[in-house]
């Protein structure tokens, strides 16, 4: 696998636009879902993961071959979120929230068949509630927390990704899990 | 041991898989006699195992990587050599 992608980079490097394609096939999942878990908006997501991959394709020469491309390619991805997150406006989230519908679809998902209704309700009620504190958090906490819980990152990688030393990392980690902590505690 | 913070920061450790053996003993001692940083404990726990629930999967939006190539920015033409 890394190998096959080592390959492909090379290939890019040296103007193969075709091998590019095997690769943006390769991470589009991760890196769209990443984006959907920092933004919590499908639109915004799936503009944000194409702006990262071009990004990624026209920057391919700052790209180290020693580090591991999924790192590099989710730092692109992730400083991306972050600045769009900063770039909305104070109302975005009020918005957000009024309306809800893209966090009650993104849920809905989540409900499997046997459930009954009204737990499919509450299942969806709680996941979103959960989503919105996460979300809450500033875009820093929140990517570190979305990594390191939801696509399972280790400190170690988290610290590559965010350009941060591993002891920042910790902390942060540390003080995001202590937030939602209070929020969370009577769920 | 000071449970604000000493017995707190340890809590975090080890929920990094950070923590040394003695600290992990220290912790569990502590934690056997002192209902308050159980219920920390315990809440952090929760915490993690909540934000775990919210992970969902959802279909990439169709065309995605056909859009990517589309927008690429076409090679550079090789200049050509002027006599």
């Amino acid at each position: 696998m890394d190998y096959m992608i080592r390959d492909k980079i090379k290939k890019v490097k040296k103007g193969d636009q075709s091998a590019y394609e095997d690769i943006v096939v390769l991470f589009q999942s991760r890196i769209y879902h990443h984006c959907y878990r920092m933004l919590g908006n499908a639109h915004e997501a799936e503009d944000i993961a194409q702006e990262a991959f071009i990004r990624a394709y026209v920057n391919i020469h700052s790209y180290d071959d020693k580090r591991k491309f999924s790192t590099w390619l989710y730092r692109i991805a992730t400083n991306l979120t972050i600045d769009r997150i900063r770039k909305r406006k104070p109302d975005y989230f009020l918005d957000a929230e009024i309306k809800g519908t893209e966090g009650l679809n993104m849920y809905s998902q989540l409900a499997t068949k046997d459930r009954l209704p009204e737990e499919e309700v509450q299942g969806m009620e709680l996941q979103h509630h959960i989503y919105q504190e996460i979300a809450n958090l500033s875009p820093i906490y929140r990517s570190i927390i979305t990594l390191r819980y939801l696509e399972e990152f280790s400190l170690k990688e988290i610290s590559e990704i965010m350009d941060l030393p591993l002891g920042t990392v910790k902390t942060r980690i540390h003080r995001g899990r202590e937030a939602l902590r209070k929020k969370l505690r009577h769920v | 041991m000071d449970c604000k913070n000493e017995v707190v920061e340890l809590m975090h450790e080890y929920l990094d898989g950070d923590i040394t053996k003695e600290d992990e003993t220290k912790l569990g001692k502590h934690l056997e006699g002192c209902k308050a940083c159980q219920q920390h404990f315990h809440e952090l726990k929760n915490t993690i195992t909540l934000i775990k629930s919210t992970v969902e999967t959802k279909e990439v939006p169709p065309k995605f990587t056909e859009n990517v190539m589309k927008n690429l920015p076409t090679e550079k033409k090789r200049v050509k050599y002027m006599r």
